[in-house]
């Protein structure tokens, strides 16, 4: 065998097995790791609402960098929304699966939202900057509205 | 307009706001600043805006689902037409103490006087103040869609008879100032229960559930507020939420009691917000629901 060959052979392989362990990521493994993602947007979304209401003080920086986190996080959960999750314990509803449109719909949502709040936090325009972090905040609850189990 | 330049109109406008104010001085006029706040811990913007970005406050459209029917909220901005321009102060407070129309027809329960009947009278005249202030507007009402036979107003009175008991709040002298505020606000302004207290199949609140939450009709979730769920919770982590609606992990509320936080319980001064947590503290516990 050739060098080539044997490195196109390789690269498929990995890349068999590379699809193959998406589509097999177990079920419980998929919930658990949406839900990391869902306690990390609160870990970086909580200081800058708590900025936005004036409950602590407004830090220019710490929100630049916690919008840009919020934005790549705000991508993250929904593969981990599959159909073979159904069966799994949380507190998803099944309207994700039966409205998927509508719950597509609230994921382009916050997933704009966010993308807005980290480009006006470049720009450093604190009254705009909390006006966006309340965009935000009620994406992420127009989402929990219909699509979660209240607690 | 030429106010500045004719005299006789500019002394006819002085003339008549003489009158008014001899007039509502008379009747101990309310106080629209105040009645701002209760509107606020009423939460009457809620049903009575649309639910769509750059809606007029106060000018109705909002549709609550019920198992009755749709019910949209009214336009109550001053407007002669579509809103409640042509009411007096008696008709307001009759529509909130006894759930009439000026007319005298009923108004279905979804417009929730079983609480707003507690309301006091200075309240009342505070709040109307406050109403008349608003600019009027337009936008004319969206009528009620509902099932067989719910639509026939005089069913209400059976209903009423059944389930309704007018008349203002009364403070209970064995409990502290605190609490009868904390229940004030939670039960005549803040109509907690219209939600957070089960129906029967009547629509009715289930008196021996107060505040223990639930499902409401379209199956989502309601909270029980009595202290077998609260005592879970600090007083601190449930200001902050009722502030902020975020707990304290960061988890974002769902967007019905967010609605609610933004426009009442973040609004409420600090002792008020207090009271209604003291008070909620001192209600009767109650386990959950059954599922």
């Amino acid at each position: 065998m050739n060098n080539k060959l044997a490195a196109v052979t390789f690269a498929l392989l990995l890349g068999a097995v590379a699809l193959d362990a998406a589509a097999q990521a177990k079920p419980e493994v998929m919930v658990k790791q949406r839900q990391a993602v869902m306690t990390l947007q609160g870990k970086y979304f909580g200081p800058m609402a708590g900025m936005a209401q004036g409950k602590i003080p407004y830090n220019a920086q710490v929100v630049q960098r916690n919008a840009a986190f919020l934005e790549a996080l705000s991508k993250m959960a929904w593969d981990g929304f599959d159909p073979s999750t159904k069966g799994e314990k949380s507190n998803a509803l099944p309207a994700i699966w039966d409205k998927s449109g509508e719950f597509k719909q609230a994921v382009e949502r916050l997933e704009s939202e966010a993308a807005k709040l980290a480009q006006v936090a470049k720009s450093g325009d604190e009254g705009a900057v909390k006006a966006q972090v309340g965009a935000v905040g009620k994406s992420c609850g127009g989402c929990h509205e219909n699509f979660r189990q209240k607690q | 307009m030429s106010l500045r330049t004719s005299p006789a109109a500019a002394g006819l406008l002085l003339f008549a706001l003489l009158c008014f104010v001899a007039l509502d001085g008379a009747l101990a006029q309310g106080d629209a600043k105040r009645g701002q706040y209760l509107a606020k811990a009423g939460g009457c913007v809620g049903c009575h805006t649309e639910d769509r970005e750059g809606a007029v406050a106060f000018a109705g459209g909002r549709a609550l689902k019920t198992p009755f029917g749709t019910f949209y909220g009214p336009n109550i901005t001053p407007d002669q037409k579509a809103g409640i321009g042509r009411w007096s102060e008696a008709d307001f407070i009759q529509a909130m103490r006894h759930g009439l129309r000026p007319d005298g027809a009923n108004y279905f329960p979804a417009f929730p006087y079983p609480s707003f009947t507690k309301i006091t009278d200075a309240d009342l005249k505070d709040l109307w103040a406050y109403l008349r202030s608003l600019s009027p507007n337009a936008r004319a009402n969206t009528p009620h869609d509902l099932r067989f036979p719910f639509g026939w107003r005089w069913l209400v009175w059976i209903w009423k008879w059944l389930f309704f008991t007018p008349g203002p709040f009364q403070p209970d002298p064995a409990k502290s100032g605190i609490l009868n505020r904390g229940a004030y606000l939670v039960d005549a302004l803040g109509h907690c229960g219209e939600c957070h207290t089960p129906r029967n199949f009547l629509g009715a609140p289930k008196s021996s559930r107060y505040l223990a939450g639930g499902k409401l009709p379209d199956g989502k979730g309601v909270p029980n507020l009595t202290p077998t769920r609260l005592k879970k919770m600090s007083d601190k982590d449930l200001k902050d939420f009722l502030q902020t609606g975020q707990t304290p992990d960061g988890d974002v509320v769902a967007e019905s009691m967010g609605e609610v936080i933004r426009n009442t319980t973040s609004q409420l001064t600090p002792p008020d917000l207090e009271a209604l947590l003291a008070y909620l503290r001192s209600v009767a516990p109650l386990p959950e629901e059954k599922k």
